[in-house]
Protein backbone atom coordinates (compact mmCIF):
# COMPACT_ATOMS: atom_id res chain seq x y z
CA UNK A 1 0.00 0.00 0.00
CA UNK A 2 1.80 3.28 -0.99
CA UNK A 3 2.42 6.01 1.53
CA UNK A 4 -0.05 9.13 0.42
CA UNK A 5 1.53 12.78 0.99
CA UNK A 6 -0.71 14.85 3.58
CA UNK A 7 0.78 17.75 1.42
CA UNK A 8 1.30 20.23 4.68
CA UNK A 9 4.92 20.69 4.10
CA UNK A 10 4.07 22.17 0.52
CA UNK A 11 5.12 25.95 0.69
CA UNK A 12 1.49 27.52 -0.82
CA UNK A 13 1.39 30.78 -2.00
CA UNK A 14 -1.66 32.03 -0.40
CA UNK A 15 -4.17 32.90 -3.12
CA UNK A 16 -5.35 36.53 -4.28
CA UNK A 17 -9.29 36.76 -3.46
CA UNK A 18 -11.48 38.70 -5.65
CA UNK A 19 -13.47 41.55 -4.10
CA UNK A 20 -16.69 39.22 -3.65
CA UNK A 21 -14.90 36.15 -1.90
CA UNK A 22 -12.63 38.16 0.76
CA UNK A 23 -15.09 37.55 3.07
CA UNK A 24 -14.25 33.93 2.88
CA UNK A 25 -11.01 34.80 3.40
CA UNK A 26 -10.74 36.68 6.21
CA UNK A 27 -13.02 34.00 8.11
CA UNK A 28 -10.27 31.50 7.58
CA UNK A 29 -8.19 33.62 9.94
CA UNK A 30 -10.54 32.16 12.68
CA UNK A 31 -10.25 28.83 10.97
CA UNK A 32 -14.29 30.06 10.46
CA UNK A 33 -16.19 28.25 7.39
CA UNK A 34 -18.11 30.73 5.93
CA UNK A 35 -20.83 29.59 2.75
CA UNK A 36 -22.64 31.51 0.81
CA UNK A 37 -26.25 31.57 0.95
CA UNK A 38 -28.90 32.54 -1.63
CA UNK A 39 -32.17 33.05 0.63
CA UNK A 40 -34.23 33.75 -2.54
CA UNK A 41 -33.90 30.18 -3.24
CA UNK A 42 -32.84 28.91 -0.02
CA UNK A 43 -29.09 27.41 -1.49
CA UNK A 44 -25.74 27.38 -0.92
CA UNK A 45 -23.08 27.41 -3.23
CA UNK A 46 -19.37 27.18 -3.28
CA UNK A 47 -16.63 28.20 -4.84
CA UNK A 48 -17.79 32.13 -4.02
CA UNK A 49 -19.53 33.84 -6.86
CA UNK A 50 -20.79 37.46 -7.54
CA UNK A 51 -24.33 36.04 -8.01
CA UNK A 52 -26.60 33.40 -6.94
CA UNK A 53 -26.06 30.19 -9.45
CA UNK A 54 -30.08 29.80 -9.17
CA UNK A 55 -31.56 33.24 -9.58
CA UNK A 56 -28.26 35.19 -10.79
CA UNK A 57 -29.33 37.81 -7.85
CA UNK A 58 -26.14 39.11 -6.02
CA UNK A 59 -28.07 39.54 -3.12
CA UNK A 60 -26.52 36.76 -0.70
CA UNK A 61 -25.55 35.79 2.50
CA UNK A 62 -22.45 34.30 4.26
CA UNK A 63 -23.00 31.48 6.86
CA UNK A 64 -21.04 30.00 8.87
CA UNK A 65 -20.86 25.77 8.12
CA UNK A 66 -19.52 22.83 10.31
CA UNK A 67 -17.54 21.86 7.53
CA UNK A 68 -18.98 18.48 7.78
CA UNK A 69 -19.63 16.04 4.77
CA UNK A 70 -18.29 13.57 3.10
CA UNK A 71 -16.16 12.06 0.26
CA UNK A 72 -17.86 12.78 -3.38
CA UNK A 73 -14.93 11.55 -5.41
CA UNK A 74 -11.00 11.57 -4.61
CA UNK A 75 -8.17 10.99 -6.98
CA UNK A 76 -4.08 10.54 -6.04
CA UNK A 77 -2.27 12.84 -7.91
CA UNK A 78 0.95 10.89 -8.56
CA UNK A 79 2.51 13.69 -11.22
CA UNK A 80 2.46 17.58 -9.95
CA UNK A 81 3.73 21.06 -10.75
CA UNK A 82 5.58 23.53 -7.92
CA UNK A 83 5.25 23.90 -5.15
CA UNK A 84 3.61 20.42 -5.23
CA UNK A 85 6.41 18.46 -7.45
CA UNK A 86 8.09 15.97 -5.10
CA UNK A 87 5.25 15.67 -2.58
CA UNK A 88 3.48 13.49 -4.77
CA UNK A 89 1.43 11.24 -4.14
CA UNK A 90 -1.36 13.16 -2.56
CA UNK A 91 -5.35 12.96 -2.42
CA UNK A 92 -7.64 15.56 -4.04
CA UNK A 93 -10.77 15.18 -2.95
CA UNK A 94 -14.23 16.82 -3.94
CA UNK A 95 -16.30 16.58 -0.53
CA UNK A 96 -20.37 17.06 -0.47
CA UNK A 97 -20.78 19.19 2.45
CA UNK A 98 -24.18 18.56 4.69
CA UNK A 99 -24.98 21.99 3.21
CA UNK A 100 -25.22 20.80 -0.16
CA UNK A 101 -22.60 21.81 -2.15
CA UNK A 102 -18.76 20.04 -3.23
CA UNK A 103 -15.67 21.46 -2.05
CA UNK A 104 -12.10 20.61 -3.55
CA UNK A 105 -9.35 19.91 -1.33
CA UNK A 106 -6.53 17.93 0.07
CA UNK A 107 -7.10 15.24 2.63
CA UNK A 108 -4.98 14.73 6.08
CA UNK A 109 -4.75 12.01 8.35
CA UNK A 110 -6.13 9.63 5.88
CA UNK A 111 -4.41 6.51 4.26
CA UNK A 112 -5.69 5.27 1.22
CA UNK A 113 -6.91 2.15 2.93
CA UNK A 114 -9.42 4.78 4.99
CA UNK A 115 -10.41 6.29 1.69
CA UNK A 116 -13.82 5.54 0.04
CA UNK A 117 -16.48 7.43 -1.27
CA UNK A 118 -18.88 8.27 1.05
CA UNK A 119 -16.43 8.85 4.50
CA UNK A 120 -17.84 10.86 6.92
CA UNK A 121 -15.42 14.32 7.10
CA UNK A 122 -14.58 17.10 8.99
CA UNK A 123 -12.14 20.50 8.04
CA UNK A 124 -8.51 20.41 8.98
CA UNK A 125 -6.94 24.04 8.05
CA UNK A 126 -3.83 24.25 6.86
CA UNK A 127 -2.07 27.64 7.89
CA UNK A 128 -1.33 30.28 4.88
CA UNK A 129 1.83 32.95 5.30
CA UNK A 130 -0.47 35.51 5.31
CA UNK A 131 -2.86 34.39 8.39
CA UNK A 132 -5.59 33.16 6.37
CA UNK A 133 -6.08 29.18 6.34
CA UNK A 134 -6.78 26.63 3.74
CA UNK A 135 -9.54 24.47 4.00
CA UNK A 136 -8.55 20.67 3.69
CA UNK A 137 -9.84 17.84 5.54
CA UNK A 138 -9.37 14.88 7.64
CA UNK A 139 -11.79 11.83 8.42
CA UNK A 140 -14.19 12.86 11.33
CA UNK A 141 -13.89 9.37 13.57
CA UNK B 1 -32.81 24.94 -41.85
CA UNK B 2 -29.66 27.53 -42.75
CA UNK B 3 -27.38 25.71 -41.19
CA UNK B 4 -28.49 22.79 -44.02
CA UNK B 5 -27.31 25.27 -46.52
CA UNK B 6 -23.79 25.23 -45.71
CA UNK B 7 -20.93 22.91 -46.88
CA UNK B 8 -17.62 22.52 -45.79
CA UNK B 9 -15.74 21.86 -48.87
CA UNK B 10 -12.31 21.79 -48.05
CA UNK B 11 -9.94 19.97 -44.97
CA UNK B 12 -6.21 20.53 -44.35
CA UNK B 13 -4.00 19.28 -41.79
CA UNK B 14 -0.42 19.66 -40.67
CA UNK B 15 1.78 16.98 -39.36
CA UNK B 16 1.16 16.79 -35.87
CA UNK B 17 4.58 16.85 -33.76
CA UNK B 18 5.74 17.02 -30.33
CA UNK B 19 7.25 19.96 -30.54
CA UNK B 20 7.04 22.32 -33.75
CA UNK B 21 9.81 24.27 -35.20
CA UNK B 22 7.72 26.39 -36.75
CA UNK B 23 6.14 29.07 -35.58
CA UNK B 24 2.30 28.69 -35.08
CA UNK B 25 1.71 31.52 -37.95
CA UNK B 26 3.48 29.29 -40.23
CA UNK B 27 1.43 26.08 -39.75
CA UNK B 28 -1.60 28.61 -40.11
CA UNK B 29 -0.19 30.03 -43.58
CA UNK B 30 0.21 26.11 -44.84
CA UNK B 31 -3.33 25.19 -43.60
CA UNK B 32 -4.47 28.33 -45.57
CA UNK B 33 -2.24 27.83 -48.76
CA UNK B 34 -3.52 24.16 -48.76
CA UNK B 35 -7.06 24.79 -48.52
CA UNK B 36 -7.11 26.96 -51.41
CA UNK B 37 -5.31 24.59 -53.50
CA UNK B 38 -7.18 22.10 -53.03
CA UNK B 39 -10.72 24.05 -53.38
CA UNK B 40 -9.36 26.36 -56.06
CA UNK B 41 -10.02 29.47 -53.95
CA UNK B 42 -8.27 32.40 -54.51
CA UNK B 43 -7.23 34.38 -50.65
CA UNK B 44 -9.30 36.83 -52.14
CA UNK B 45 -12.51 35.22 -52.06
CA UNK B 46 -12.38 34.02 -48.33
CA UNK B 47 -14.59 37.05 -46.74
CA UNK B 48 -14.93 35.36 -43.52
CA UNK B 49 -12.52 33.67 -40.81
CA UNK B 50 -13.10 32.19 -37.20
CA UNK B 51 -10.22 30.68 -35.50
CA UNK B 52 -9.99 28.99 -32.33
CA UNK B 53 -8.13 30.81 -29.69
CA UNK B 54 -4.43 29.11 -28.71
CA UNK B 55 -2.29 28.59 -25.87
CA UNK B 56 0.42 30.05 -27.69
CA UNK B 57 -1.03 33.26 -27.93
CA UNK B 58 -2.81 33.07 -24.73
CA UNK B 59 -3.34 36.77 -23.11
CA UNK B 60 -3.91 38.50 -26.88
CA UNK B 61 -7.17 39.60 -26.84
CA UNK B 62 -6.83 40.47 -31.03
CA UNK B 63 -5.88 36.89 -31.63
CA UNK B 64 -8.36 36.76 -34.92
CA UNK B 65 -6.80 40.22 -36.11
CA UNK B 66 -3.34 39.20 -35.73
CA UNK B 67 -4.16 35.96 -37.52
CA UNK B 68 -5.65 38.30 -40.48
CA UNK B 69 -3.24 40.03 -40.32
CA UNK B 70 -0.12 37.69 -40.54
CA UNK B 71 -2.10 35.92 -43.06
CA UNK B 72 -2.99 38.90 -45.06
CA UNK B 73 -6.88 38.39 -45.22
CA UNK B 74 -9.46 40.81 -45.88
CA UNK B 75 -12.53 40.10 -44.15
CA UNK B 76 -16.14 40.83 -43.72
CA UNK B 77 -16.84 38.80 -40.80
CA UNK B 78 -13.48 37.79 -38.37
CA UNK B 79 -13.95 36.33 -34.87
CA UNK B 80 -11.97 33.94 -32.52
CA UNK B 81 -14.10 31.36 -30.37
CA UNK B 82 -13.42 30.51 -26.91
CA UNK B 83 -15.25 27.32 -26.03
CA UNK B 84 -11.53 24.76 -25.64
CA UNK B 85 -12.05 21.68 -27.51
CA UNK B 86 -15.87 22.30 -29.09
CA UNK B 87 -14.14 25.54 -30.82
CA UNK B 88 -14.13 23.66 -34.11
CA UNK B 89 -17.45 22.11 -34.42
CA UNK B 90 -18.78 25.65 -32.72
CA UNK B 91 -16.50 27.52 -35.78
CA UNK B 92 -18.39 25.60 -38.30
CA UNK B 93 -21.99 26.38 -37.01
CA UNK B 94 -21.63 30.05 -36.74
CA UNK B 95 -19.63 29.90 -39.89
CA UNK B 96 -23.18 28.79 -41.28
CA UNK B 97 -24.87 30.96 -39.68
CA UNK B 98 -22.99 33.86 -40.83
CA UNK B 99 -23.04 32.88 -44.75
CA UNK B 100 -27.07 32.48 -44.19
CA UNK B 101 -27.36 35.56 -42.39
CA UNK B 102 -25.40 37.48 -45.21
CA UNK B 103 -22.61 38.61 -43.32
CA UNK B 104 -20.14 37.21 -45.63
CA UNK B 105 -19.91 33.95 -48.67
CA UNK B 106 -16.73 32.04 -47.59
CA UNK B 107 -15.02 30.94 -43.92
CA UNK B 108 -12.25 29.88 -43.08
CA UNK B 109 -12.32 27.95 -40.27
CA UNK B 110 -8.81 28.00 -38.64
CA UNK B 111 -7.41 26.04 -35.76
CA UNK B 112 -3.99 25.86 -34.64
CA UNK B 113 -1.85 25.78 -31.40
CA UNK B 114 1.55 25.40 -30.71
CA UNK B 115 1.46 25.04 -26.75
CA UNK B 116 3.66 22.41 -26.40
CA UNK B 117 6.35 24.61 -28.45
CA UNK B 118 5.52 27.80 -27.02
CA UNK B 119 2.72 28.55 -24.51
CA UNK B 120 2.34 31.73 -22.66
CA UNK B 121 -0.47 31.77 -19.97
CA UNK B 122 -0.74 34.91 -18.28
CA UNK B 123 -2.64 35.17 -15.38
CA UNK B 124 -5.79 33.66 -16.65
CA UNK B 125 -8.55 34.98 -14.80
CA UNK B 126 -10.46 31.72 -13.50
CA UNK B 127 -11.12 30.00 -10.34
CA UNK B 128 -7.98 28.14 -11.38
CA UNK B 129 -5.55 30.20 -9.02
CA UNK B 130 -7.57 30.64 -6.21
CA UNK B 131 -10.03 27.51 -5.42
CA UNK B 132 -7.82 24.51 -7.22
CA UNK B 133 -4.25 25.60 -8.15
CA UNK B 134 -3.72 25.76 -4.05
CA UNK B 135 -4.74 22.10 -3.68
CA UNK B 136 -2.46 20.73 -6.60
CA UNK B 137 -4.63 20.19 -9.25
CA UNK B 138 -3.29 19.59 -12.32
CA UNK B 139 -6.12 20.28 -14.48
CA UNK B 140 -7.53 17.81 -16.35
CA UNK B 141 -5.72 14.23 -15.22
CA UNK B 142 -7.09 15.37 -11.85
CA UNK B 143 -10.67 15.83 -13.16
CA UNK B 144 -11.01 12.73 -15.13
CA UNK B 145 -9.74 10.74 -12.09
CA UNK B 146 -12.40 12.29 -9.86
CA UNK B 147 -14.70 11.38 -12.75
CA UNK B 148 -13.65 7.93 -13.43
CA UNK B 149 -13.40 7.16 -9.51
CA UNK B 150 -16.86 8.43 -9.03
CA UNK B 151 -18.23 6.58 -12.55
CA UNK B 152 -17.07 3.42 -10.13
CA UNK B 153 -18.48 3.46 -7.52
CA UNK B 154 -21.80 4.21 -9.56
CA UNK B 155 -21.70 1.99 -11.96
CA UNK B 156 -18.34 -0.29 -11.74
CA UNK B 157 -15.69 0.59 -14.12
CA UNK B 158 -14.09 -2.51 -16.80
CA UNK B 159 -10.71 -1.33 -17.50
CA UNK B 160 -9.81 -3.82 -19.75
CA UNK B 161 -12.81 -2.11 -22.15
CA UNK B 162 -11.42 0.85 -21.72
CA UNK B 163 -8.26 -0.41 -23.05
CA UNK B 164 -9.92 -1.68 -25.71
CA UNK B 165 -10.14 1.49 -27.17
CA UNK B 166 -6.95 2.82 -26.85
CA UNK B 167 -5.69 0.07 -28.43
CA UNK B 168 -8.20 0.40 -31.30
CA UNK B 169 -7.06 4.05 -31.36
CA UNK B 170 -3.38 3.28 -31.96
CA UNK B 171 -4.12 1.04 -34.37
CA UNK B 172 -5.71 4.20 -36.18
CA UNK B 173 -2.47 5.93 -35.74
CA UNK B 174 -0.65 3.76 -36.85
CA UNK B 175 -2.26 4.16 -40.35
CA UNK B 176 -2.08 7.78 -40.16
CA UNK B 177 0.99 9.79 -41.36
CA UNK B 178 0.15 12.73 -39.90
CA UNK B 179 -0.11 11.42 -36.25
CA UNK B 180 2.46 12.22 -33.82
CA UNK B 181 5.64 9.94 -35.24
CA UNK B 182 6.19 9.01 -31.32
CA UNK B 183 2.58 7.04 -30.57
CA UNK B 184 2.35 5.32 -33.74
CA UNK B 185 3.48 2.20 -32.29
CA UNK B 186 1.29 -0.70 -31.63
CA UNK B 187 -0.45 -1.12 -27.99
CA UNK B 188 -2.01 -4.08 -26.24
CA UNK B 189 -4.62 -3.86 -23.32
CA UNK B 190 -2.16 -5.05 -21.01
CA UNK B 191 -0.16 -1.91 -22.06
CA UNK B 192 -2.51 0.21 -21.27
CA UNK B 193 -3.28 -1.93 -17.68
CA UNK B 194 0.37 -1.32 -16.77
CA UNK B 195 1.14 1.98 -17.78
CA UNK B 196 1.82 4.38 -15.00
CA UNK B 197 -0.73 6.07 -12.67
CA UNK B 198 -1.13 9.57 -13.25
CA UNK B 199 -4.24 10.43 -11.24
CA UNK B 200 -5.89 7.77 -10.11
CA UNK B 201 -7.65 5.81 -11.84
CA UNK B 202 -6.13 7.40 -14.83
CA UNK B 203 -3.17 6.23 -16.45
CA UNK B 204 -0.61 7.25 -18.84
CA UNK B 205 -2.04 5.18 -22.02
CA UNK B 206 -5.89 7.21 -20.94
CA UNK B 207 -4.11 10.50 -21.35
CA UNK B 208 -3.79 12.73 -24.31
CA UNK B 209 0.13 13.76 -24.81
CA UNK B 210 0.51 17.56 -25.48
CA UNK B 211 1.55 18.72 -28.95
CA UNK B 212 1.96 21.33 -31.51
CA UNK B 213 -0.15 21.46 -35.05
CA UNK B 214 -2.58 22.65 -36.86
CA UNK B 215 -5.66 22.40 -38.87
CA UNK B 216 -8.49 23.94 -40.91
CA UNK B 217 -11.69 23.27 -43.20
CA UNK B 218 -13.28 25.74 -45.84
CA UNK B 219 -17.11 26.43 -45.38
CA UNK B 220 -18.95 28.27 -48.05
CA UNK B 221 -22.79 27.83 -49.15
CA UNK B 222 -23.90 24.78 -50.82
CA UNK B 223 -25.07 26.60 -53.81
CA UNK B 224 -21.49 28.31 -54.11
CA UNK B 225 -19.82 24.73 -53.68
CA UNK B 226 -22.60 23.97 -56.85
CA UNK B 227 -21.24 26.74 -58.63
CA UNK B 228 -17.51 26.01 -58.69
CA UNK B 229 -18.39 22.40 -59.64
CA UNK B 230 -17.14 21.30 -55.57
CA UNK B 231 -18.75 17.79 -55.67
CA UNK B 232 -16.61 16.96 -52.43
CA UNK B 233 -18.85 18.36 -49.67
CA UNK B 234 -19.63 17.82 -45.86
CA UNK B 235 -22.89 19.22 -44.85
CA UNK B 236 -23.53 19.86 -41.22
CA UNK B 237 -27.31 18.35 -40.70
CA UNK B 238 -27.18 18.56 -36.91
CA UNK B 239 -25.56 19.92 -33.94
CA UNK B 240 -26.08 20.72 -30.32
CA UNK B 241 -23.75 22.30 -27.98
CA UNK B 242 -24.63 22.84 -24.26
CA UNK B 243 -22.08 24.69 -21.67
CA UNK B 244 -22.21 25.05 -17.89
CA UNK B 245 -24.37 22.03 -18.05
CA UNK B 246 -27.01 22.02 -14.44
CA UNK B 247 -24.70 25.09 -13.97
CA UNK B 248 -27.66 26.01 -11.25
CA UNK B 249 -27.03 23.32 -9.01
CA UNK B 250 -24.23 22.79 -6.27
CA UNK B 251 -23.78 18.95 -6.55
CA UNK B 252 -24.02 17.52 -10.16
CA UNK B 253 -23.63 13.61 -10.97
CA UNK B 254 -20.19 14.07 -13.08
CA UNK B 255 -21.09 10.87 -14.93
CA UNK B 256 -23.81 12.87 -16.60
CA UNK B 257 -22.82 15.56 -19.37
CA UNK B 258 -23.77 18.39 -21.85
CA UNK B 259 -23.77 15.78 -24.72
CA UNK B 260 -26.94 14.21 -23.95
CA UNK B 261 -29.05 17.38 -24.60
CA UNK B 262 -26.71 18.83 -27.44
CA UNK B 263 -26.95 14.86 -28.62
CA UNK B 264 -31.10 14.83 -28.47
CA UNK B 265 -30.79 18.18 -30.32
CA UNK B 266 -28.57 17.24 -33.37
CA UNK B 267 -30.40 13.85 -33.78
CA UNK B 268 -33.58 15.37 -33.73
CA UNK B 269 -32.58 18.14 -36.32
CA UNK B 270 -30.68 15.37 -38.08
CA UNK B 271 -33.42 12.70 -38.47
CA UNK B 272 -30.82 10.02 -37.43
CA UNK B 273 -30.86 7.86 -34.62
CA UNK B 274 -27.30 6.38 -32.93
CA UNK B 275 -27.75 3.12 -35.08
CA UNK B 276 -27.84 5.21 -38.01
CA UNK B 277 -24.52 6.85 -37.30
CA UNK B 278 -21.80 5.81 -40.06
CA UNK B 279 -18.60 6.72 -38.24
CA UNK B 280 -17.75 8.29 -34.62
CA UNK B 281 -15.38 10.90 -33.94
CA UNK B 282 -15.43 12.11 -30.28
CA UNK B 283 -13.31 14.39 -28.84
CA UNK B 284 -11.01 12.34 -26.95
CA UNK B 285 -8.62 14.15 -24.50
CA UNK B 286 -9.25 10.60 -21.89
CA UNK B 287 -10.18 7.51 -22.89
CA UNK B 288 -13.82 7.38 -20.37
CA UNK B 289 -14.53 10.78 -21.82
CA UNK B 290 -15.24 8.57 -25.52
CA UNK B 291 -17.35 5.98 -23.11
CA UNK B 292 -19.43 8.47 -21.56
CA UNK B 293 -20.03 9.87 -24.70
CA UNK B 294 -21.74 6.66 -25.95
CA UNK B 295 -23.61 6.19 -22.93
CA UNK B 296 -24.76 10.52 -23.51
CA UNK B 297 -25.00 10.35 -27.06
CA UNK B 298 -27.58 7.06 -26.87
CA UNK B 299 -25.39 4.61 -28.10
CA UNK B 300 -26.06 2.35 -24.35
CA UNK B 301 -27.62 3.44 -21.51
CA UNK B 302 -25.64 5.22 -18.72
CA UNK B 303 -23.95 3.10 -16.99
CA UNK B 304 -23.32 0.55 -19.89
CA UNK B 305 -20.91 1.63 -21.40
CA UNK B 306 -18.01 -1.11 -20.93
CA UNK B 307 -20.39 -3.59 -22.17
CA UNK B 308 -20.83 -1.38 -25.46
CA UNK B 309 -17.64 -0.73 -25.86
CA UNK B 310 -16.76 -5.26 -25.30
CA UNK B 311 -20.15 -5.80 -28.18
CA UNK B 312 -18.68 -3.72 -30.88
CA UNK B 313 -15.69 -2.95 -33.15
CA UNK B 314 -14.47 0.31 -33.33
CA UNK B 315 -11.58 -0.03 -35.99
CA UNK B 316 -12.32 1.25 -38.96
CA UNK B 317 -13.40 -1.92 -40.80
CA UNK B 318 -15.84 -2.35 -37.71
CA UNK B 319 -19.52 -2.02 -36.98
CA UNK B 320 -18.71 1.35 -35.71
CA UNK B 321 -15.39 2.97 -36.83
CA UNK B 322 -14.41 5.26 -33.87
CA UNK B 323 -11.31 8.13 -34.19
CA UNK B 324 -10.05 6.36 -37.28
CA UNK B 325 -7.06 8.86 -37.50
CA UNK B 326 -5.80 7.82 -33.99
CA UNK B 327 -7.70 10.91 -32.12
CA UNK B 328 -6.15 12.97 -30.20
CA UNK B 329 -4.88 10.15 -27.58
CA UNK B 330 -2.87 8.30 -30.06
CA UNK B 331 -2.53 11.06 -32.87
CA UNK B 332 -1.20 14.05 -30.50
CA UNK B 333 -3.19 17.20 -28.57
CA UNK B 334 -2.91 20.06 -30.47
CA UNK B 335 -3.76 22.27 -27.87
CA UNK B 336 -7.10 24.80 -28.52
CA UNK B 337 -6.87 23.34 -31.85
CA UNK B 338 -7.57 19.79 -30.84
CA UNK B 339 -11.09 19.18 -31.88
CA UNK B 340 -10.21 19.89 -34.80
CA UNK B 341 -8.29 16.80 -35.02
CA UNK B 342 -11.75 14.91 -34.80
CA UNK B 343 -13.94 16.83 -36.92
CA UNK B 344 -10.70 16.99 -40.25
CA UNK B 345 -10.86 13.08 -39.68
CA UNK B 346 -14.75 12.96 -40.17
CA UNK B 347 -14.92 15.21 -42.93
CA UNK B 348 -11.67 13.23 -44.75
CA UNK B 349 -14.12 10.24 -44.39
CA UNK B 350 -16.99 11.59 -46.08
CA UNK B 351 -14.72 12.90 -49.05
CA UNK B 352 -13.77 8.96 -49.31
CA UNK B 353 -10.14 9.97 -48.69
CA UNK B 354 -9.11 7.67 -45.90
CA UNK B 355 -6.66 5.69 -47.69
CA UNK B 356 -5.77 2.85 -45.40
CA UNK B 357 -8.19 3.60 -43.03
CA UNK B 358 -10.98 4.51 -45.39
CA UNK B 359 -14.59 3.61 -43.59
CA UNK B 360 -16.89 1.04 -46.04
CA UNK B 361 -20.01 3.70 -44.94
CA UNK B 362 -19.54 7.30 -45.97
CA UNK B 363 -23.31 8.15 -45.28
CA UNK B 364 -22.50 10.47 -42.25
CA UNK B 365 -20.36 10.63 -39.37
CA UNK B 366 -20.35 11.91 -35.73
CA UNK B 367 -18.17 14.43 -34.47
CA UNK B 368 -17.85 15.66 -31.00
CA UNK B 369 -16.20 18.31 -28.67
CA UNK B 370 -15.21 18.40 -24.97
CA UNK B 371 -13.92 22.20 -24.28
CA UNK B 372 -12.58 23.59 -20.30
CA UNK B 373 -12.59 22.00 -17.10
CA UNK B 374 -14.76 23.57 -14.63
CA UNK B 375 -14.95 23.02 -10.72
CA UNK B 376 -16.33 19.83 -9.42
CA UNK B 377 -18.20 19.19 -12.26
CA UNK B 378 -16.90 17.13 -15.60
CA UNK B 379 -16.67 19.92 -18.64
CA UNK B 380 -17.74 23.01 -19.31
CA UNK B 381 -18.74 22.66 -23.16
CA UNK B 382 -19.90 19.74 -25.21
CA UNK B 383 -20.93 20.17 -28.83
CA UNK B 384 -22.23 17.18 -31.05
CA UNK B 385 -22.43 17.31 -34.87
CA UNK B 386 -23.76 15.40 -37.89
CA UNK B 387 -22.50 15.60 -40.77
CA UNK B 388 -23.42 14.60 -44.04
CA UNK B 389 -21.60 13.92 -47.41
CA UNK B 390 -22.92 16.28 -49.91
CA UNK B 391 -26.56 15.92 -48.45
Amino acid sequence: MIAINDTLNVRREPPRWRSFSKAFWDATREKRLLLQYDPTSDRYQHFPRACSIVTGSPALEWREVAGKGEIFSYTIARRARPPFAGHEPFFIVLVTLDQGVNVMANMVKCSLEDMKIGLRVKPYWAQLSNGTHLLMFQPDR
Amino acid sequence: MSMHDAAIVGYAETKIVEKSERDIWELQAEILDSLLQRTGYEKGEIDGMITSLSMTAAGNPFWSQAVADQLSLELDFCQSIDIGGCSPAAAVVRASLAIDAGLCSTVLCLFADTQASDSSRERPRSIVPEWQQPYGYLGPPAAFGLLSQRYEHQFGLDYTALGKLAVTQRGHAVLNDLACEKLRKPITVEDYLNSRMIADPIRLLDSVMTCDGANGLLVTSKKGAERRGLTKCAVPVGYGERTNYRASESVVDVTETGHLPAGERAFAQAGLKPKDIASFHPYDDFIIAIMIQLEMLGFCKQGHGCDFIKAHDFTHTGDLPLNTGGGQISGGQIGLASGGTNLVEAVRQLFGEGGRRQVGNTGNALVTGIGGIPYGRNWMSSAVMILKADA
